[in-house]
């Protein structure tokens, strides 16, 4: 038997080895998994509800519910009937002599600048988040794109996120905008609606107003689709001019009454399709209203209408994006037509909501050559490029010096070199 | 029983030799141990590393009470299995599929020389002069008193990391959009990252480089970051309190000078003037930037001489503090740290008091009555970690964009709900006679949005 002292030695040996493996395998185990799973547990079920809470909260941000929405709005909303008249506000007349005495009066705020007519450049999109992220990505991208040409050109931009009526929601909503800033803004010449969706692809290019002293709508179109064969799409209403005049406002207060929600843009809509050709069964659209209203009442409007195709004012997207590089090859910017588009519009696209008419894939690609087919534009006056119109980096194309300021003589956007009236300038370059 | 079977010696000698192997197992492992902790064993971490992360993650968790948030996407829940085939549907698409990079590599920066942000220029102002000369349709200053602002922001060109977070850009460059229309600002909206090696915060330094020299009509170049929003609509800039200055930024003299706070000045919205002062500065300030080694070098630096900074890479406003403090001679009689309004505020201290300010107070004020900026430093709403709540963060973005919106629909009669809500409703009936409408704040046609009236017509 082994006496007493000897067991306890044992014992205590034992413990030791005891402790001292257990040392061991922590340390062991830290090393393979971590400090921060000793608590892990714990962490994990922290983790687990801080990813909860953040779900919930991006989708309460995403939906459409508002905190101001009374508790009861399970109720049907309440449209107008089909008996009620619409108006986009009190009928205005004299605008023309009202504005003419408002500029007499303040010569601080003419309606030309350096001799342009003063434009204002208004467009927008919803107040909530896209369905979709990517949809606000390019959202970002096209107000990116329309802030550099604006700046370029000196033209304002409104940048409208607000349903200013809730009758006229949707694709109407430009209305009682457009009608507003008239309103409040006399020293504005045109107003310029573009669709969030539309891109400038042509920086050089501007709106040769001259042409259009004697009009007081421009617009995108085709004059046979419109007269000959009534069609829905003859004319693009995702891009157009509107002079500030008593016109422009009668013509809206026209426009309107197929637009407000409910049973009167539905049955609008059945009307549309009937008279249009090609038009699918849906509720009336503002660009099928107008093409309706300018035909049927072609003598009183159309004088004073100018439908413009001899540049893109609008240019539909397919048949203009796969023929950047052409385009780059061959031609330069100022054209603005088929050769270097001003404006290329994707439509049918929709990023913004869940489904559009075509692949994804193929419309964002575009979306984003287009974006960068401007961007080189910009980006060439300050020395830089994408590499490729599929991509976000950039490349240096001409070398820092210096004297930078030899180099931007050459490439000034804002100053071609091929001489402009409105620009004032008269030096030579050497 | 053991010891009825073999006898009692070889079961000591058994006991002992067992105990034997037992230590020398267990020096074998201490010994594998040690080793990985000196040398490492990859993914499996080192004990340095351990330390580094326990300091990081106590001196985080000190700084915010609120621990550190993550976000995810938001699975939409009425999946079916149609969806992943439809190639119309864009819940299913992945962006990574459209990007694609042409035309070789990226030019390597050479180790051996210093990096520089372009060839020195040292005789701007004459440059500047003579071109403001022949072009006499680009001046400098707009009216007496009123020079050129070019306002100058920016994002990534790829989408955000959070679902959200580019709608709260597009909110915000709106903002910027409302503000500078009213003030007659210019605005540059940057996604282009110019220089690889000055990349996240010190991207804007090469930038700002460009523009001052591609815009020699600017006076003043205004760098506002993306997660900065105006408040203040009514508010215009003192500009002849800086008629002597080059640069001017919200922070306090002594924070900077005496206490060398790294917060004692705010480098997200600050104002440079176009002048050889600024391109010498630009030159001084970019050193601590480059990414890599230099980068976190200089971070320690910072960390050590600048008070209440943690331990991270150098960023811009620590090494503008550092520049300031270090170097005060050279450069602090021309910068203005400006604290009588918020060139730039921290929107902790102001978004639980928007209400409280509509009702005592009004806009045009620009400070703690009614902030310029409210800048939600931390947020980072386009990353998928941010140094507070995602609830907390996106809700007081929207009260704040609300607050500024209010300013530019009321000009048009209309005025949001409320301060969290999209939707809008009319406070000033139509009439009539639009022009005789009451425009209380003044921007409707604000004097500092006039022209010059020429005199000879």
């Amino acid at each position: 038997m082994i006496p007493r002292g000897r067991q306890i030695h044992k014992t205590f040996n034992n413990i030791k080895i005891t402790i001292l493996c257990g040392f061991v395998t922590i340390l062991v185990l830290r090393g393979t998994i971590g400090i921060g799973n000793l608590s892990s547990s714990e962490a994990d079920a922290v983790n687990q509800n801080l990813i909860e809470e953040t779900n919930r909260v991006l989708a309460e941000i995403r939906s459409d519910k508002d905190p101001d929405d009374p508790a009861d709005s399970t109720d049907e909303p309440q449209f107008l009937s089909l008996n009620d008249t619409y108006t986009l506000g009190p009928k205005i007349v004299g605008w023309d002599q009202q504005r003419k005495v408002w500029l007499s009066q303040n010569p601080e705020f003419p309606s030309s600048v350096n001799g342009k007519p003063r434009i204002l450049l208004l467009t927008g999109s919803p107040p909530n988040p896209c369905d979709n992220p990517i949809g606000d990505h390019y959202l970002l991208k096209a107000v990116k794109n329309k802030i550099d040409y604006c700046r370029i050109h000196g033209i304002e931009i409104v940048y409208n996120m607000a349903h200013l009526d809730k009758e006229l929601a949707g694709y109407w909503a430009k209305l009682p905008m457009i009608r507003r800033l008239m309103l409040s803004h006399p020293e504005v010449e045109w107003i310029w609606w573009m669709d969030s969706d539309a891109m400038f692809t042509d920086m050089v290019f501007e709106v040769p107003l001259s042409k259009y002293s004697n009009h007081n709508l421009v617009i995108h179109g085709y004059p046979d689709l419109l007269f000959e064969q009534k069609s829905w799409i003859a004319l693009n209403t995702g891009s157009f001019l509107f002079r500030n005049c008593q016109w422009s406002l009668d013509l809206l207060d026209t426009w309107a009454p197929m637009g407000p929600k409910g049973p009167i843009r539905e049955e609008a809509g059945k009307v549309l399709t009937a008279n249009l050709k090609g038009r699918p069964a849906f509720e009336a659209d503002d660009q099928s209203a107008l093409i309706y209203l300018l035909l049927s009442q072609k003598e009183k409007w159309m004088d004073k209408v100018y439908v413009e195709n001899q540049y893109y004012l609008h240019g539909y997207w397919l048949g203009l994006v796969e023929r950047y590089e052409e385009m780059i090859e061959k031609y330069h910017p100022g054209l603005g037509d088929e050769r270097w588009p001003f404006v290329t519009h994707f439509v049918g696209c929709k990023p913004c909501g869940s489904y559009g008419d075509y692949p994804v894939e193929q419309c964002l690609k575009s979306m984003e050559r287009a974006f960068n087919f401007a961007d080189n534009q910009v980006l060439k006056f300050y020395g830089f490029g994408h590499r490729g119109l599929l991509s976000p980096k950039i490349k240096r194309i001409a070398n820092e010096t210096a004297t930078p300021l030899e180099y931007m003589d050459q490439v000034d956007i804002r100053r071609p070199v091929h001489g402009d009236e409105s620009s004032g300038s008269s030096e030579t370059k050497s | 029983m053991l010891e009825r079977c073999l006898g009692q010696q070889r079961v000591r000698r058994i006991q002992r030799a067992v105990r034997h192997a037992k230590v020398t197992f267990l020096c074998l492992f201490m010994t594998v141990v040690v080793m990985r902790g000196m040398l490492g064993a990859g993914k499996f971490g080192t004990p340095a590393q351990d330390l580094d992360d326990l300091t990081t993650h106590f001196y985080a968790s000190r700084k915010h009470a609120e621990p550190h948030r993550v976000l995810v996407e938001a699975q939409p829940e009425n999946e079916n299995e149609n969806q992943s085939n439809d190639p119309k549907n864009y819940a299913t698409f992945d962006f990574n599929k459209i990007l694609k990079d042409e035309g070789g590599e990226d030019e390597k920066p050479d180790p051996n020389k210093p990096y520089t942000l372009g060839p020195k220029i040292s005789d701007w102002d004459e440059q500047r002069g003579e071109w403001l000369k022949r072009n006499p349709n680009f001046p400098n200053f707009i009216r007496e008193n009123k020079p050129r602002v070019l306002l100058v922001t920016g994002s990534s060109p790829k989408p955000c990391e959070n679902p959200v977070g580019d709608h709260y850009l597009l909110k915000s460059i709106k903002n910027k959009i409302d503000y500078c229309r009213l003030h007659g600002i210019e605005i540059f909206y940057n996604m282009a990252l110019l220089d690889a090696e000055m990349a996240g915060f010190w991207a804007k330094l090469p930038l700002i480089r460009k523009l001052l020299l591609s815009h020699p009509e600017v006076e003043f170049l205004w760098w506002m970051d993306s997660d900065a929003m105006f408040t203040d609509m009514a508010f215009e800039l003192p500009w002849e309190r800086y008629k002597d200055v080059n640069l001017v930024m919200h922070g306090w003299n002594e924070m900077v000078y005496d206490q060398k706070n790294w917060i004692g000045l705010n480098t997200g919205s600050f104002l440079l003037r176009n002048n050889q002062w600024a391109l010498d500065l630009l030159d001084a300030w970019a050193p601590m930037g480059p990414k890599g080694k230099i980068r976190d070098e200089a971070g320690k630096i910072l960390t050590r001489e600048l008070k209440g900074r943690p331990v991270f890479e150098a960023d811009d406003q620590s090494a503008m503090v550092y520049l300031l403090a270090t170097q005060r001679d050279t450069w602090g009689n021309k910068v203005y740290l400006e604290s009588g309004y918020y060139l730039h505020g921290y929107w902790g201290i102001l978004v639980d008091k928007y209400e409280e300010m509509i009702e005592n107070y009004h806009p045009g004020f620009g400070d703690h009555r009614w902030p310029l900026v409210t800048h939600f430093v931390g947020c980072k709403p386009c990353g998928k970690f941010g140094d507070y709540p995602v609830e907390k963060c996106l809700k007081q973005m929207d009260r704040a964009f609300n607050f500024g919106d209010n300013q530019v629909l009321q000009i048009y009669g209309f005025t949001h709900k409320s301060l969290a809500s999209r939707r809008v409703k009319r406070v000033r009936n139509e009439t009539g006679n639009p022009l005789e409408a009451k425009d209380d704040l003044g921007l409707m046609h604000p004097a500092f949005k006039a022209v010059k009236v020429s005199t000879s017509s």
